[in-house]
């Protein structure tokens, strides 16, 4: 095909540059849609599995061209239409050819790369990095139709001397795709957050199961290796073991979440915000005057008022488990994160800030997470036992911040949220 | 022959300018004495007696070659209110700590004043908004004995803008080098400057 672009065929200098510049556009832009429906494609289906199933893909692909295994790739096993160039005019056949070899799919594959660079592209699950990522794919076929031209001899003589290459560019594949398969399994673990769910915050984790709230106004419970439950009319939800609280329009519903039974309902007026810790739920009662954070026993229904705050100040989500409440205030001149131990009622100041925005605590056993704003940069925040805490992760953006935090097995949930939009999306960061 | 180099000009005089106002002690007399001058009379005869130059910028407009900026939400331009609390530089309207335009109460709002709401729907609580000198500097930098003092007039933008010293009895500045003693009191030295525009006309 790349004689194709030389003045014998495309006639003047002139035509052969035209040519030349709209199988590049045509070829970096198929490329690019192509990246943008597989980051798409990787959106909906989750993040977390398309980088597994991803780096799985690298490995093999490195097996195979290693020849260690003998995998079909499948491709269909054509070259360009060659009567294009004698029956089209020349824009038409040269973008033509630049779509068909941008989009990879339709002509011969010599090597498995390019599907690998496609799993990679649906591991990023973002429409645009996906589209710019794969785009690079469509202008390294543009890059192999200018590059002869720059050297000024028969392009087909320049195929023939990367062939005599083979062996050595087969070995430098085998690595790279060794390299890449490498680092997409590490990925998960190495500390980098990856999007699990989109419009969602308020993450909860109790027992393998993940639960949030999603802005169309539902919780979903995630129980893993099975289908989703989801609650309508629902929000801020928490999980503990069989049982969800969340908030509805009536107040506060406890409910066994795989069968939706209710177990108990709080109706209490401003009743909001619940954290469970079967058989206790912790939530926080709005007033006029005052904000309260009770903790009430569901099975004696008896209830105390563990923190109380002025009308003006903030108490945030409650966090609670195993006897262990953790909540925030912020005012217009102090935040500070507590904890309290609900059987000696001895209260801690985890983190506090004239400066910086502290919200947010999720406490699971002695660990506890919580977020740290300021203009411009958000941090997640973990500290362990009476520590003052570390930064597991950073967001510099002036428009961007985290929002609820949930604590896993050696992970955080966090929702990170756009201020000006509204929109949240829910991450996972490993610690 | 070879244009003189800008940057090694720049830093000569800095260096110069920090040498002079290290040495001296000039107790921020002219400084206090503008200040009380705006504070009773108001007005273009205040604007005469001050007598700003018109001043161009290096970090801001107003000051140059010296101590830099105290941390704020809007960095470098540490804009404040005449009680030492941030505002946005260019439309002189109150923010957070977070950068975010707030109203009276201090709830976060828009550039109408609507109320922010978070992912949840509900509006969203204040957030702290605190004086730039004596809360963002002490808490950013770890100094407990940080006040606001001195201050000097310049023109900037056609009105008089104070420029406003937060000292503190460190030798070193936030520049990272030896502070000066510029407009401070009490043994104070400048650590690092903030601004408030006074609206009266230059």
């Amino acid at each position: 095909m790349l004689e194709t672009f030389t003045p014998a065929v495309c006639g003047s200098r002139k035509r052969q540059i035209v040519a030349q510049s709209l199988f590049a556009a045509a070829a970096v832009a198929t490329a690019a849609a192509l990246g943008l429906v597989l980051g798409l494609a990787g959106a909906l289906l989750g993040a977390e599995r398309a980088v597994l199933a991803a780096a799985a893909l690298a490995l093999l692909a490195a097996a195979r061209e290693a020849g260690l295994l003998r995998v079909p790739l499948p491709q269909a096993r054509r070259q360009v239409p060659e009567r294009w160039r004698f029956e089209l005019p020349l824009p038409v056949w040269a973008t033509g050819y630049g779509a068909g070899l941008g989009a990879g799919v339709f002509t011969f594959q010599p090597v498995s790369t390019f599907w690998v660079a496609c799993a990679g592209a649906l591991a990023l699950a973002s429409p645009l990095t996906g589209a710019l990522c794969l785009s690079l794919y469509g202008a390294g076929r543009a890059f192999m139709v200018v590059w002869p031209r720059r050297r000024a001899d028969d392009p087909t003589a320049a195929v023939e001397r990367i062939v005599g290459k083979r062996g050595a560019l087969v070995r430098a594949n085998v690595l790279a795709l060794l390299a890449c398969g490498l680092l997409l399994a590490a990925a998960p673990a190495a500390g980098g957050a990856t999007r699990i769910a989109r419009d969602a915050y308020d993450p909860t984790f109790d027992a393998r199961v993940l639960a949030y709230g999603t802005q169309r106004g539902e919780v979903v419970v995630r129980p893993p290796g099975e289908p989703n439950i989801v609650f309508p009319d629902a929000s801020h939800p928490s999980i503990d073991g069989r049982y969800l609280a969340y908030r509805d329009s009536q107040g506060i519903r406890v409910v066994r979440w795989r069968n939706g039974t209710e177990v108990r309902r709080i109706s209490t007026s401003g009743a909001t915000l619940p954290a469970l810790d079967w058989p206790r739920i912790a939530f926080v009662r709005k007033g006029d005057r005052k904000n309260r954070i009770v903790v009430r026993d569901l099975r004696t229904n008896r209830s105390d008022v563990e923190a109380s705050a002025g009308g003006s100040v903030d108490l945030g989500r409650p966090s609670l488990h195993r006897g262990r409440l953790a909540w925030r205030t912020a005012s217009r001149s102090l935040t500070r994160i507590f904890v309290k131990r609900l059987s000696t009622g001895s209260r801690r100041t985890v983190a506090y800030s004239k400066i910086a925005l502290l919200g947010n605590p999720s406490v699971r056993g002695r660990r506890i997470a919580w977020t740290e704003a300021r203009f411009g940069v958000s941090r997640l925040k973990l500290a362990w036992g009476s520590g003052s805490g570390r930064t597991v992760e950073t967001v510099r953006s002036r428009t961007r911040s985290y929002w609820t935090t949930a604590i896993g097995r050696g992970r955080i949930y966090s929702t990170r949220w756009t201020f000006g939009s509204g929109a949240a999306d829910l991450y996972k960061t490993s610690f | 022959m070879q244009p003189p180099d800008a940057s090694r000009l720049d830093r000569s005089a800095e260096r110069l300018a920090a040498k002079l106002a290290e040495s001296t002690t000039r107790r921020s007399f002219l400084g206090r004495v503008g200040a009380a001058a705006l504070a009773v009379a108001g007005g273009s005869a205040v604007a005469a007696a001050v007598k700003p130059d018109e001043a161009d910028a290096f970090h801001l407009c107003g000051h140059i070659w010296t101590t830099g900026s105290c941390p704020s939400p809007n960095p470098p331009h540490s804009r404040i209110d005449r009680k030492g609390y941030p505002l946005h530089p260019s439309s002189g309207r109150r923010v957070d700590n977070l950068g975010r335009f707030v109203n009276a109460s201090g709830y976060p709002v828009d550039a109408a004043g609507n109320r922010l709401r978070g992912p949840d729907g509900a509006l969203l609580p204040a957030a702290p908004r605190t004086r730039v000198c004596e809360d963002w500097t002490r808490e950013q930098k770890g100094l407990r004995d940080l006040r606001t003092q001195g201050s000097w007039f310049r023109c900037c933008g056609g009105q008089i803008r104070k420029i406003v010293d937060c000292c503190s009895f460190s030798r070193r500045r936030i520049n990272g080098d030896a502070s000066l003693v510029g407009y401070c009191w009490g043994g104070r030295r400048v650590y690092c400057i903030m601004y408030y525009e006074t609206g009266l006309p230059c």
